[in-house]
């Protein structure tokens, strides 16, 4: 499995959701966004990310995703089903 | 084969009874939803009767008001059959309006008990959530009118309006789903991601299913591999219910199963770009159908097998015009509850606000976006549809909206290296002098609704304006 995604990584996630640039894509993640970056994050890595509500909460950043991204790619059996 | 549509006179069903007629009538074991596990009638039906009791207990009765501010849960399908049950009148909000929206709606409604959740264990991708409700009674009014459901226009277009729909008018939307060839058929599943408060997933899903004996079944998550594992959880054929989002999700799926089960993708909401239509197709290999429907009607016309993208036929019984390059839809009496507004209904027909065409020969109805206001300027006329989608075809135009402010004025958001001076001047290679926007206000982000529409009352845009001007 590759490294977690970074925060370049994730702005480029979501900007795969529009089309648009990932420099235009804004800090805040909207459910819909959420959805889609959890389901980009899943095909990239090809497993099912079982997050608990906390951790969704935390989400709502870039920086708070990639935060959260970082903590539990490093723990795959606890938070991931292949 | 439907239930309790072919007797004469269903038009008469205003009575709660037509909730046990229409939707819940079928065998006890027959499984009708799905929700972290299967829901048998039986089931639903003592879910619905304990929130009847309770609802009841809180003085909610025949000719009252509720108001639910559910997300799609089965607390809000039990909620919403058991008001209806005591042949009340259910006002639905979306769970996601700020609580200052949410007050000027109660404010608007007085409903006499509002529904609420009080503690939501699910995560925020659950396309079903698990709800604790609240139930508060309130000093409000009973209803004042004989509609079973109350929504609010999405506000995409100004200030929103209060939508009403008789039971009657549910029961011949359901009708009209039956008629339409290419809709899921008894003992087939819904798997529904588009939103159960909201017409499309509403009447399309739910209370069509229901009534049909079709099983709807949200995926345990918004995410393609969870649409697709409930796809692939029962043999029975599927058909996935959805919003053009909803299609990105399943394209960009690596390397998906093969699901002899999937038998279509239907979206609703707006139409789907040719491209992404094709990407879809190719990889699953099933129709990609589209539906037009809007929350005053419901469902207006359909291409469940893709065959005439981008037109669609006329939904049974159902009839649209053209007029002056708007479309028009029969409707017998106004759904706007509490004004009359002759600019949107007349006469049996109610003004989409959308333009588009009909085609002479073959009835087909094609829609072109928008239709806000056609303006004049030094007495020609303009279409701002057009100055806007021209603008946001631009290279560098993230999106856009154009409208009439005193001279056309238009908002956009952009991408460096796009300017407002070179979209300007991209502009004046494109449109004719008299069409262009005056005004060409750049915003860091473009005002959206929860939904994701993009916002065109002129006040939201002008204050979002201001914000980037200080």
């Amino acid at each position: 499995m590759s490294a977690a995604p970074d925060r370049e990584d994730i702005l480029a996630m979501l900007a795969s959701l529009d089309g648009r640039p990932a420099q235009d894509v804004p800090e805040l993640i909207e459910s819909m966004e959420l959805a889609w970056l959890v389901h980009q994050v899943e095909q990239r890595y090809g497993v099912r990310m079982e997050l608990d509500s906390g951790q969704y909460g935390r989400m709502t950043t870039v920086s708070g995703a990639a935060d959260v991204l970082r903590e539990v790619i490093g723990m795959p059996d606890e938070h991931f089903r292949d | 084969m439907t239930k309790g549509l072919a007797s004469p006179g269903f038009e008469l069903v205003t009575s709660p009874e037509w909730v046990d007629e229409i939707l819940l009538r079928g065998a006890d074991d027959d499984i009708c939803l799905y929700s972290g596990g299967p829901i048998d009638r039986g089931g639903l039906r003592r879910m619905v009767a304990l929130r009847q009791a309770r609802l009841a207990a809180a003085g909610l009765g025949a000719g009252g008001s509720l108001a639910l501010r559910l997300p799609p849960s089965t607390a809000y399908i039990a909620n919403l059959l058991a008001g209806w049950r005591l042949g009340a009148q259910v006002s639905l909000l979306d769970h996601r309006l700020t609580a200052f929206e949410v007050d000027l709606a109660l404010g608007r409604l007085a409903p006499q008990v509002v529904v609420e959740p009080g503690r939501v264990t699910s995560s925020p991708l659950s396309a079903f959530a698990d709800v604790e409700e609240t139930v508060t009674a309130r000093s409000g009014r009973p209803a004042a009118t004989p509609h079973a459901v109350i929504q609010f226009s999405s506000g995409s277009t100004g200030p929103s309006k209060v939508i009403g729909r008789t039971a009657a008018d549910l029961v011949a939307e359901i009708e009209r789903y039956t008629r339409i060839d290419g809709v899921p058929l008894p003992g087939e599943r819904i798997v529904v991601l588009a939103s159960m408060v909201h017409v499309l997933g509403l009447v399309g899903a739910l209370l069509y299913g229901l009534h049909a004996g079709v099983q709807v079944r949200p995926p345990d998550r918004l995410t393609g591999d969870s649409v697709l594992d409930a796809v692939a959880a029962e043999p029975t054929p599927a058909t996935v219910l959805g919003v053009p989002f909803h299609i990105g999700l399943l394209a960009s799926v690596v390397d998906p199963p093969s699901l002899p089960q999937l038998k279509r993708m239907t979206t609703g909401g707006e139409p789907v770009p040719a491209a992404t239509a094709a990407a879809f197709t190719g990889k699953y290999g099933v129709p990609l159908g589209n539906m037009w429907g809007m929350t005053e009607v419901g469902v207006i016309a359909t291409d469940l097998f893709g065959e005439h993208r981008p037109a669609l036929t006329p939904a049974p019984g159902l009839s649209v015009v053209e007029r002056d390059g708007e479309l028009l839809v029969s409707r017998t009496e106004s759904p706007y509850v509490g004004v009359s507004d002759p600019d949107r209904w007349a006469d049996g027909w109610l003004r989409t606000r959308d333009a588009g065409t009909v085609d002479p020969d073959t009835g087909l109805v094609t829609v072109k976006g928008r239709l806000d206001s056609q303006v004049s300027v030094g007495g020609l006329k303009v279409d701002l549809t057009e100055v806007e989608a021209t603008l946001a075809e631009l290279p560098g135009v993230v999106a856009a909206v154009v409208l009439h402010d005193d001279v056309i004025t238009a908002y956009a958001q952009l991408d460096a290296p796009a300017t407002a001076a070179s979209v300007q001047a991209a502009l004046a290679e494109r449109l004719a002098a008299y069409k262009r926007p005056r005004r060409l206000q750049v915003l860091d982000a473009m005002p959206r609704t929860t939904t994701g529409k993009l916002v065109r009352d002129r006040s939201v845009l002008r204050q979002a304006a201001q914000g980037v001007a200080r």
